[in-house]
């Protein structure tokens, strides 16, 4: 066929797998310099998860679904907890509720701090991985480990754990730490602020590939806070403002030939964006004085469209979560009990929280016996999948003369601008170029 | 200084759990001020294990294309890990890079030894694989001679 001989197809192609938290793979395929076709193949665990949590109780809902993720099992014991709490009619609130997003703020500081320096700052230094980084810039390594540390240490002491925190439950917590120990964590907090706000000026220093998107910015709103741990209406720069139970009326998830995850997207609107820049662009009044000033210092617009200039905003919420962290431990004092009681109610219920990826939303529901009937997880990775493939289709097509390689490595650093469960695996993906 | 052993895997993902499954079998059975412990694999949380290690045995699965249930032995603080375990497996590559990494800042416990078993299955929810839990078994006895304990 005319066509085929007559078409220059170039197909640029990476192969899974990561090793924790899912497993993925990117198809670009150009006809004649243009691109005709973006793929991006994500495994994603929540779908047997999903089946896994039917029939058991409603109490155990946050332990199982913690160990969907070992970068943000805190996410997903929060929206967990949020759902069966709000249909029993139970609101955690005053000092257990600081916990949890003191404990959120622990496992922002870790997941934030993996992402920037040993993820992604490789992209643009130019180098392959972190342990190239580490042989040219050591310092930048090492004060990743520490950062690292300092978020187990938040986790240690308020989940119990660092990894899969086991303190966790529906209505708060099994014990309470104690003033005290909040306070060892405090001269760490300071110096990790202190790492952080130099964090901010390395990474708005860096080279940003010229790209600028349309998006449509989805958030949690939390009624005057920065989103962390909980919120209770999804808003966008588009004025969407509904209640999180009235996700599923907005949300459409579609399932695609290429991806064994369903990609959502807003109902007659299209893709969204989830995550730090959507959370920037839409809370960005609520950051820490030191945090947004950070941000100004850096050069930040109000609204920004270059995804990959994410890294900057990541280092940003980092501060934040340093400053927020500092905050709720200044602010502490033990709560007599550990937890309230949460009788279950038949229904549906509905929880959401910003793990550091963006909007995870739970839906369960119950029967008389608090037994879990179904359960629905939409996590930040598929959500942001469309807008992922967008990227990469406009990136290329504005790029397609790069040679091979270079073209590869940017467009595993565009995929990586989500900070994605397929993260880890980005970097060991491997290239096939079809020229037809 | 300390010995540790570091037990990699994820529970939920078939033959990806023999490093647990030894870490089950190692529990209470290990000499006096040794620690197993379990890790999901990711670089930074092992290099924070190995602080303060003089010696490190890790424990994990490999997806290399040899036979399940093979078990390697590979003294890694001498030399990097083996190509085909780095190049075609998804798994050890968090051990591997975390291994590398630790080597270029020092940070590598002068002994380090990692232990893999291939797996034959990955499915979410399945079970160990029978050559696997064997592997395993013997892995087990491996690591506490190589501790000094009978097996």
């Amino acid at each position: 066929m005319s066509e085929k001989t007559s078409a220059r197809t170039k197909t640029i192609r990476t192969d899974y797998l990561a090793r924790v938290e899912g497993e993925g793979g990117m198809l670009v395929r150009m006809r004649g310099g243009k691109v005709t076709d973006v793929q991006l193949k994500i495994y994603e665990p929540p779908r047997f998860f999903e089946a896994f949590l039917r029939g058991r109780d409603f109490t155990e809902a946050p332990d199982v679904t913690a160990r969907i993720c070992g970068i943000c099992p805190v996410a997903y014991q929060m929206s967990s907890c949020l759902a069966m709490e709000s249909l029993a009619g139970v609101e955690v609130g005053g000092q257990l509720r600081a916990l949890r997003r003191l404990l959120y703020c622990g496992e922002w500081i870790e997941s934030h701090t993996l992402h920037i320096f040993m993820l992604h700052a490789p992209d643009f230094l130019g180098v392959a991985s972190a342990v190239e980084l580490a042989k040219i810039n050591p310092g930048l390594v090492e004060t990743a480990l520490e950062l690292k540390k300092i978020g187990n240490e938040v986790m240690r002491i308020v989940g119990g754990r660092e990894v899969h925190p086991i303190n966790v439950r529906v209505g708060g917590w099994y014990r309470t730490p104690t003033r005290a120990q909040l306070d060892t964590l405090v001269p760490d907090l300071r110096w990790a602020k202190e790492a952080s706000l130099e964090a901010v000026r390395v990474v708005a220093g860096l080279d940003f590939p010229e790209l600028e998107q349309d998006y449509e910015l989805v958030a949690l709103d939390a009624a005057g806070e920065y989103p962390i741990d909980r919120g209770g209406r999804l808003v966008s720069n588009r004025g969407l403002d509904i209640p999180i139970a009235d996700f599923f009326d907005h949300v459409e998830e579609i399932h695609v030939e290429h991806s064994n995850a369903l990609h959502a997207r807003l109902r007659e609107r299209g893709s969204y964006l989830v995550g730090p820049l959507a959370r920037y662009a839409l809370h960005r009044d609520l950051l820490s004085p030191d945090a947004l000033a950070a941000a100004d210092e850096a050069g930040l617009e109000p609204v920004v469209r270059n995804p990959f200039r994410s890294i900057v905003v990541r280092a940003v919420e980092l501060v934040h979560a340093c400053d927020e962290a500092l905050r709720l431990i200044e602010a502490y004092e033990q709560p007599p009990e550990p937890s309230l009681p949460v009788v279950p109610a038949a229904g549906v219920g509905h929880g959401a929280s910003e793990a550091p990826r963006g909007i995870l939303y739970h839906r369960y529901r119950l029967d008389e016996t608090g037994t879990i009937r179904d359960a629905k997880i939409v996590p930040p990775t598929s959500q942001n999948q469309r807008s992922i493939e967008e990227d990469l289709h406009a990136f290329v097509s504005a790029h397609a003369g790069l040679p091979d390689e270079e073209l590869r490595l940017r467009c595993e650093q565009a995929i990586r601008n989500y900070d994605p469960c397929i993260s880890c695996a980005t970097h060991f993906l491997t290239l096939e170029i079809d020229r037809g | 200084m300390t010995t540790r052993v570091i037990c990699v895997g994820n529970e939920l993902r078939g033959d990806d759990a023999a490093g647990l499954e030894v870490l089950r079998l190692l529990e209470g059975a290990l000499p006096e001020g040794v620690r197993a412990v379990a890790c999901e694999g990711e670089p930074v949380s092992l290099l924070l294990l190995w602080e303060e290690c003089d010696t490190a045995i890790v424990v994990d699965a490999t997806q290399s294309g040899a036979q399940p249930g093979t078990i390697r032995r590979l003294p890694v603080h001498d030399d990097p890990l083996p190509d085909e375990l780095r190049r075609t497996s998804t798994h050890l590559l968090g051990v591997a890079e975390a291994v590398e990494l630790a080597r270029a800042l020092g940070k590598l416990p002068p002994r380090t030894i990692v232990y893999g078993i291939e797996g034959g299955s990955w499915d979410t929810g399945a079970g160990l694989t029978p050559e696997v839990a064997e592997a395993a078994e013997v892995v087990a006895v491996s690591i506490r001679r190589e501790l000094g304990m009978d097996a």
